[in-house]
């Protein structure tokens, strides 16, 4: 039997800090004189309440690190519990949402998705705006927290590429997390100043600058205006443009010590895929806009680099209804949907590393059919990559299109059309925001999506966030025996 | 240096044997009494002298092909013969221009379906009857590649299917001859059974050998606008879903059924998915068409088994149009259409075997996630999978989804809208024939596509029916140097 107390202990703390983050909002509200701030201190109240009793009443008898099913659980458990409980100022907030609207909103901030069901965002309570940011921000500090201290352990689809060196040698989950999410922590925030600042110099108002700052880093993608950046100028856009790749890429990275007088950072290979990638789709659409719908050379690059670099980091803000963009754009859009930032980012999706790989092993395939008899390595950052590691991605990407087009259906039988399925199954997967088509396309709202439908959908942005087997694990039989 | 001879000295048997196929229609022109049995016989002139001038001017002494040859000589095989078939199309009743024609030929011998040719009823039945020959004569050509050639380049994961005692790659051609003795005669008894079930239950003659043909080999023409859809007969409709059904079982285990030993075909992985695939597709569109469309549950039945056999197989024949279903029938569709049927068969598409290779890779990796020591092989058939194997049905998945993601993508580029260009791409990589939405679903003809879009998606035919690797190698740069 599993010994769920330590799971519940961690989810009970996680629980207060999330009550204690519902403070923040509570106080904006108050101080502009918005009567929701009641909404969320008593929501607040709730969330502390329980996480109190849930620390208090399962508090684990020794300090034995946890086991490996402990450790998915508990993660599983964190992103499920913590979605439901920040429904809750949404729910009984004055926009009167439903508790599925509510639960796909939390779902969706959380998981730094940013999909809304809530139209009207110019005139909403500052407080319900500054939540979503936060939600924003809180998701993408704890992907990356998991992405670097908790997903190498567990092994989760080629990951275990990236263990801290020093815990190479152990199965447990050790509290090294403290000490990682610490160095993290800090640079995300730095982060966050820095683009809050930014976009304020841009020409946003200092409210605005800190929420989208926070939607930013987080690649979440939730904004205070619902046209979202095209309400803002070119220089916004661009500082939005840098948060957002800084928002993508790997955060473990930054605070990776200078070795043989170079930074790793500019070495790393899946930087470099990453950022090529983004360039080259973002020159070709820019051509595509300045050569087929004639639009200035300049803001055809903004809007190109912008929703290029958003869907790729799979934020989601949108600088221009580019659903408009004819039929070769809304293609690209649609296979972009599915790549997504670097690993150990706030990114979502298959993710630059896998495709590495991917890639690599279609050249090596190739290779082996000229020479049937050579020995072809795949090699990542000049390493050469474990067979376990091979086949976990391989793993991995074939669950995620599987659960891709399995959910597609899902969305098709809860009434949504082809298209509005389809892209709206990979933006949930990959954490993204908009779809394509003119229901849930980047000028549209996910207000109007039939109720099971946004069930559906967040369940798939939690089953994403959790790089899938996180959660799949927990339906398996052996997982609960022994 | 690669020796050219033995190559081109193959594709000139192959344009020989094309040569050959053209006196039929023509005799069936002049027996009908219509002037195009000359445009027949001029064609066949050409193409034999091509053909025995290649068979002639490349005169060597080669007892084995090498791995390169190999390549070459299945390339250029599908390629040449792709164009000598257009000739009757050119210069035909039909008036086709040259682009028209090559696309109409392609589509015929890649069995994929797809037309740019309106009005077929009044059609003679020279020019219909050599549509549905190239259909027949590329269905045996794929079975043959897909048993004897493709397993020994090791193509895609099909090394699986390496008959025992032939370990390389230069025993193509010796063995192609002894297996396709075998398969020719299963395909022929097959497409008899079937012309003369056909007419039994009802068709004309000539319509029942046309559509025998084009069944069995999966490739979809038909002798009216509306395909089957003009017979309007239950029992015509459930004889040739059997046939496309038979169509895409791998042929290989037919000799077993002569020999009564069902439980091979029974016990085989594969044909279990193939059929299980089917079954659910057919169920959740049966429901639909009688929940939503109010069909009675015979016709629902009849219409929804038919369509999703045809797309899945990848045949493209049509008893009802379905262009205006949306939602949950469509997306079924649309991703059947990447299924594609059994390696060793006809039909096209990613192969279920190769999602039985990743599928069984993914369960053992998710049992791993939590006995991160313990050893699991995944296995196909009781036979466990090597990971070369598995890396290359991995590399074969990723190169035919980039296949598809660049094809849409560049279709978009030439003004195509979004369904047209991405159910476009899927349905010429596929070898499917129609696609969905207004220009190019069922009932209409890729006629008003323009003609670059017509070039690109024959490329992706031939691309898919090659199974990609096999052009993409002549790529390399290395293939030329020795």
């Amino acid at each position: 039997m599993i010994d769920f107390k330590p799971v519940i202990f961690v989810n009970g703390i996680l629980l207060i800090i999330l009550a204690a983050a519902m403070g923040i909002p509570a106080l904006a509200d108050s101080v502009s004189g918005d009567p929701d701030w009641r909404v969320f201190a008593v929501s607040a109240m709730v969330s502390m309440f329980i996480g109190a009793a849930m620390t208090l009443g399962a508090q684990p008898a020794s300090h034995r690190p946890l086991s490996t099913r402990q450790a998915f659980l508990l993660t599983a458990m964190a992103w499920f519990l913590l979605s439901g409980f920040a429904a809750l100022p949404f729910i009984f907030s004055g926009l009167d949402l439903s508790v599925a609207d509510g639960v796909f909103e939390a779902a969706s901030g959380f998981t730094t998705t940013g999909s809304t069901v809530i139209v009207g965002l110019d005139d909403a309570p500052r407080g319900i705006l500054l939540w979503r940011a936060l939600l924003n921000w809180l998701g993408g500090l704890g992907i990356i927290v998991m992405a670097v201290a908790i997903m190498p352990i567990l092994r989760i689809g080629g990951m275990q590429l990236f263990k801290m060196e020093s815990s190479d040698k152990t199965d447990k989950v050790k509290p090294r997390i403290a000490q990682v999410a610490a160095s993290i922590g800090l640079v995300y925030v730095t982060f966050t100043t820095v683009s809050a600042v930014a976009l304020w110099a841009s020409g946003m108002t200092v409210f605005e600058a800190v929420c989208h700052a926070f939607a930013a880093l987080g690649t979440g993608g939730f904004s205070t205006s619902d046209q979202s950046l095209a309400k803002w100028g070119a220089p916004t856009q661009w500082v939005a443009i840098g948060a957002m790749l800084l928002g993508g890429m790997p955060f473990a990275l930054f605070i990776t010590p200078w070795k043989h007088r170079q930074w790793p950072f500019l070495k790393d290979s899946q930087i470099r895929w990453f950022l090529n990638f983004v360039a080259f789709f973002a020159l070709v659409l820019a051509f595509w806009q300045w050569a087929y719908n004639d639009m200035e050379p300049g803001d055809a690059l903004t809007h190109a680099t912008f929703n290029v670099v958003s869907v790729v980091t799979t934020t989601g803000f949108a600088s221009t209804d580019y659903n408009a963009w004819g039929g070769f754009a809304q293609a690209v859009f649609f296979i972009l949907l599915f790549i997504g930032g670097c690993t150990g980012s706030t990114a979502g999706g298959v993710k630059i590393f896998r495709w590495e790989v991917m890639f690599k092993l279609a050249g090596v395939h190739l290779k082996r059919l000229l020479y049937p008899r050579g020995i072809f390595v795949v090699a990542f950052n000049d390493r050469r990559l474990p067979q376990s590691v091979l086949d976990s991605v391989l793993g991995f990407v074939t669950v995620f299109f599987l659960t891709f087009a399995v959910f597609a259906l899902g969305l098709t039988m809860a009434g949504m059309d082809l298209i509005s399925a389809i892209t709206g199954s990979a933006q949930a997967l990959s954490n993204v925001g908009p779809g394509l088509g003119p229901i849930i396309g980047p000028a549209g709202n996910y207000k109007s999506v039939p109720e099971a439908a946004k069930w559906i959908m967040a369940f798939e942005m939690i089953l994403g966030r959790l790089e899938l087997f996180t959660v799949i694990v927990l339906f398996t039989r052996s997982f609960w025996r022994e | 240096m690669i020796d050219f001879r033995p190559v081109l000295q193959i594709v000139g048997v192959i344009l020989c044997l094309l040569a050959a196929s053209m006196v039929v229609p023509a005799a069936a022109d002049l027996i009908a009494g219509n002037d195009e049995w000359q445009v027949f016989l001029i064609s066949t002139f050409v193409t034999a002298v091509a053909g025995l001038g290649l068979v002639l001017g490349a005169q060597s002494e080669f007892r084995t092909l090498s791995v390169r040859q190999t390549y070459l000589a299945t390339a250029l095989g599908w390629l040449a013969p792709c164009l000598f078939a257009a000739l009757p199309l050119m210069f035909g009743p039909a008036h086709l221009s040259a682009v028209d024609a090559v696309f109409e030929a392609t589509s015929g011998l890649t069995t994929t379906g797809s037309t740019v040719i309106a009005g077929l009823q009044t059609m003679p039945p020279g020019l219909l009857l050599w549509r549905a020959l190239l259909n027949w004569m590329g269905g045996i050509g794929v079975i043959v590649m897909a048993v004897a050639v493709l397993p020994t380049l090791n193509i895609g994961g099909m090394q699986v299917f390496r008959l025992q005692g032939s370990s390389a790659g230069d025993r193509a051609v010796r063995r192609s001859a002894r297996v396709g003795a075998t398969i020719l005669g299963v395909y022929v008894s097959l497409s008899a059974a079937l012309a003369l079930a056909l007419w039994l239950a009802g068709m004309p003659r000539f319509d029942a050998l046309v559509h025998a043909m084009s069944t069995i080999s999966t490739g979809g023409f038909g002798t009216t606008d509306t395909s089957l859809g003009a017979f309007n007969s239950g029992a015509i409709d459930m004889i040739a879903c059997v046939g496309m059904v038979l169509g895409g079982i791998p042929y290989l285990l037919f000799p077993q059924i002569a020999k009564g030993r069902w439980r091979t075909i029974i016990g085989d992985q594969q044909v279990r998915w193939y059929l299980g695939l089917m079954a659910l597709g057919a169920l959740a569109v049966v429901l639909w068409l009688m929940i939503e469309r109010g069909l009675d549950p015979l016709a629902a039945l009849r219409h929804g088994t038919f369509t999703v056999v045809s797309v899945m197989t990848g045949t493209g024949l049509v008893t009802i149009d379905y262009s205006d279903w949306t939602g949950l029938p469509a997306a079924v569709l649309f991703f059947l259409t990447f299924v594609g049927g059994c390696a060793g068969s006809a039909t096209a598409g990613i192969k279920v075997f190769r999602l039985n290779l990743l599928f069984a890779n993914a369960r053992v990796q998710l049992h791993q996630l939590l006995r991160p020591h313990g050893v699991e092989i995944p296995s196909f058939n009781h036979k466990p999978i090597s990971e070369e194997i598995l890396q290359s049905a991995m590399g074969f998945l990723f190169v035919y989804v980039l296949g598809f993601a660049v094809l849409s993508m560049l279709l978009g580029f030439l003004g195509l809208d979004f369904l047209t260009a991405i159910s476009g791409a899927a349905a010429a990589i596929s070898n499917l024939g129609p696609g969905l939405g207004e220009a190019i679903g069922p009932g209409a003809t890729f006629a008003p596509l323009p003609d670059l879009a017509k070039l690109l998606l024959a490329a992706g035919m031939l691309f898919g029916r090659l199974e990609m690797f096999v052009l993409l190698v002549l790529f390399v740069p290395n293939f030329w140097k020795q």
